[in-house]
């Protein structure tokens, strides 16, 4: 699933380890979600739209459709 | 004195913990098997039961978090792989080595058929697992 936590980080000028800290996870997390390795659970998602204050559908791109 | 609480501290304190805590699983499994050679078999009990006891300290007692929902994931899809080559395995192999022995062909040592025989418990208790988890309240 494709994602721009990479950009707003930046943006936000912050590391990998201080987004990790601030919704509990490990950098490593982070790493995999910003590399589209992993795709985070919705609670995560959530607390990640919280942290960078928007929408979750704002950050992640899922690619999908009902056909 | 304020405490160093960044995460770049943070991030060091789960690296020396994680170590810690696979280093007293690897104390435990190759004091085990050094003492198991040795032939000092209460020494290799205690020494395995040592390593998991402070392995499940480390995990237990630190207040840092050591493993994220990425971890279990990543548990979960080790596991799944694991079960499709085991079943895999057993699938094939297990109709054969008894039709084999049926036929007197072949006579297979107690190893395979204690693994065979256990990988099979292990699938049965999948099984029951699954049901109870399917069909749980």
């Amino acid at each position: 699933m494709k994602n721009d936590i990479r950009r707003r980080r930046e943006a936000s000028d912050l590391s990998q380890a201080d987004l990790a800290e601030a919704v509990g996870v490990t950098r490593q997390t982070i790493n995999a979600i910003e590399r589209d390795r992993y795709d985070p659970s919705i609670e995560l998602a959530f607390k990640l739209a919280l942290f960078f204050d928007c929408h979750i559908e704002e950050i992640f791109d899922p690619d999908v459709d009902l056909g | 004195m304020i405490p160093d609480v960044s995460p770049e501290s943070r991030l060091e304190k789960v690296r020396f913990y994680r170590r810690l805590l696979y280093g007293c699983l690897a104390v435990g499994i190759v004091g085990f098997l050094v003492a198991e050679t040795l032939e000092y078999p209460l020494v290799a009990v205690t020494v395995y039961w040592g390593g998991l006891f402070g392995m499940l300290a480390v995990k237990f007692g630190t207040s840092v978090r050591l493993f994220d929902e990425r971890d279990r994931a990543l548990e979960r899809r080790a596991s799944n792989v694991t079960m499709y080559l085991v079943g895999g395995a057993l699938i094939v192999a297990a109709p054969a080595v008894f039709v084999l022995e049926a036929t007197g062909r072949y006579e297979a040592p107690p190893a395979v058929s204690g693994a065979i025989f256990g990988f099979s418990m292990m699938f049965l208790l999948f099984g029951a697992v699954f049901l109870v988890l399917r069909y749980r309240p």
